[in-house]
């Protein structure tokens, strides 16, 4: 068994370690992090436009007037993601090879906006309305042409500062003015460039790079990601990697967010446009609710409430009354490196199979339609159990089934934690009986 | 003296934090400590004299280190069972041994 460890740990450190400290990877987790307190605004107001009984207590034209104000606050903060995320990316990517960032991020934007059509066709006439930049492709829509456009334009631009093909100012300029001067010719060869991309693009069946990128990269990506099987294999190594003490989501999330962050964003398009039924099961808060919601990943706050429980022995009790409160708030590094979890043999099967089964299950429930799909409105993961299965799914049943999946968690987990227990109470009964 | 520690977010060492601080109080230290987010620790190493990651965040120790030794100060993982107890005593005494070196 140790021998299987250290080898594992050989191959899993070192691939956490290129995934996680991967520039553009890092670039984009931290560019989407950009846009939460935003979301969050966004999502507040979304889910008060939607409280249940709305209609009963202020009739219905109160509840058409209200929603017709409060729109406004989804349609400037989620709805628009992927400009954030270019912003960002553009940001981020300039601080890190120090090129002056304010200007990486705009030429960033304009990069991403001489890829999107200006304006819109219409489904019933087939009228086509110029002059206007269409919202759904600064959303979840445009969201792999923004991060495609974010980087190029960034690799450009910075290549082009680094190689010093600018005008430089005598000293004595103002720097502000010496600055924009500086980054004439980086952004005029940058947009040109994005400009060309353009024009190409209008000659191709597709007439524009968005909807190249989204028949051909995006759909099938996220038609690949939403699968149970991915799901499953991302949420089997999200566990791996924190058995072995590495931070499994951060890792995994690297890889997924953007994928998962697009399926939540298509979701709550469909949601704010009213859509009965939600296209996907699976998305960013799927995964940060049903799963990292119930106490931290691997659903670790059902396993202190069984250490409450059956625990004879004091390291059991004083760990799970150590955790509890940051349990509560998903947060279990505590339980993970206290009980320990991480490199524990006995509990290798229980922490593994108990986030798959969850999972499944949790799938399964919304595919036959007993609970709706989380609806794409943003939960910070630290919001306890039961509340973000309700603000997420907005119904009673979100919150249900978490009470379901926390009883199914606490009877995969109850056999080993006994064994555990019986060891751990074993012992202190001899170190006990020597003193 | 700073210690400064790091993981994912800020969450599960700001429970440590708290211990720590505690622990300096009783053994009458003076030290600023304080934890933050993955992303801001680059930043933020500047203001201290040792930075500790918390042992899940353990491959974040190559990429820090290059700036901890320009600035020169160490970089240490904290021990996984220390982490686990939230052992603020023990994780302090490690870091100011490590200062003294």
């Amino acid at each position: 068994m140790n021998k299987f460890m250290s080898m594992m740990e050989r191959y899993l450190l070192p691939a956490a370690n290129k995934l996680n400290n991967n520039l553009y990877l890092a670039v984009l987790r931290d560019s989407f992090m950009l846009a939460f307190p935003l979301v969050i605004f966004g999502s507040i107001f979304v889910v008060i436009a939607n409280l249940p009984y709305l209609d009963v207590i202020l009739g219905d034209k109160a509840v058409e007037t209200l929603r017709l104000v409060l729109d406004a606050a989804p349609n400037a903060t989620m709805a628009i993601m992927t400009l954030f995320v270019v912003f960002g990316i553009g940001y981020n990517l300039s601080k890190h090879y120090k090129v002056e960032a304010i200007y990486g991020s705009v030429v960033a934007i304009s990069s991403f906006l001489l890829l999107t059509p200006f304006n819109i066709k219409l489904d019933e006439s087939g009228q086509v309305i110029g002059g206007v930049i269409p919202i759904d492709r600064l959303g979840a829509k445009g969201m792999f042409v923004g991060i495609i456009a974010g980087f190029l334009s960034t690799e450009i631009y910075r290549r082009i500062v680094q190689k010093k093909w600018t005008i430089r100012m005598p000293a004595g300029v103002p720097d502000a003015v010496s600055k924009s001067f500086s980054s004439l010719i980086p952004a005029v060869l940058t947009l040109s460039v994005f400009l060309a991309i353009r024009a190409v693009f209008l000659f191709t069946p597709w007439d524009n790079v968005h909807d190249f990128i989204y028949t051909n990269l995006q759909k099938p990506l996220l038609a690949l990601g939403k699968g149970l099987p991915a799901t499953l294999i991302a949420i089997f190594f999200v566990q791996l990697f924190w058995f072995f003490g590495l931070h499994g989501q951060i890792i995994v999330n690297s890889v997924f967010d953007p994928i998962w962050g697009a399926l939540a964003l298509e979701n709550f398009e469909a949601f704010t446009a009213g859509a009965e039924k939600l296209p996907h099961i699976v998305n960013k808060y799927f995964i940060d609710t049903f799963t990292v919601g119930m106490g931290g990943s691997g659903m670790t706050l059902p396993v202190i409430v069984a250490i409450f429980f059956v625990a004879k022995s004091r390291q059991l009790k004083d760990l799970a009354k150590l955790a509890a409160p940051a349990g509560i708030f998903n947060v279990n590094e505590p339980i993970i490196f206290g009980l320990p979890i991480v490199l524990n043999p006995l509990i290798l099967i229980p922490w593994i199979v108990a986030p798959l089964v969850v999972t499944a299950f949790t799938y399964f429930t919304m595919a036959i339609g007993l609970v709706p799909p989380p609806t794409g409105v943003a939960v910070p993961w630290t919001v306890p159990v039961f509340f973000n299965g309700i603000l997420a799914t907005n119904s009673l049943t979100g919150g249900i089934l978490q009470i379901v999946n926390f009883v199914i968690v606490m009877i995969i987990w109850l056999p080993f934690l006994i064994i555990i227990d019986r060891q751990y109470y074993e012992k202190e009964k001899e170190q006990g009986g020597l003193k | 003296m700073k210690i400064l520690l790091a993981c994912c977010s800020g969450m599960s060492t700001s429970l440590l934090v708290e211990k720590m601080k505690e622990a300096a109080a009783k053994k009458g230290i003076d030290c600023e400590i304080w934890a933050v987010s993955q992303d801001k620790a680059e930043e933020e190493m500047e203001k201290a004299d040792i930075v500790l990651l918390g042992p899940q965040m353990r491959f974040l120790k190559y990429k820090l280190e290059e700036k901890a030794k320009e600035i020169g100060i160490p970089v240490d993982v904290i021990e996984p069972i220390a982490y686990g107890r939230c052992d603020g005593e023990a994780v302090l005494n490690k870091a100011m041994e490590l200062i003294k070196k």
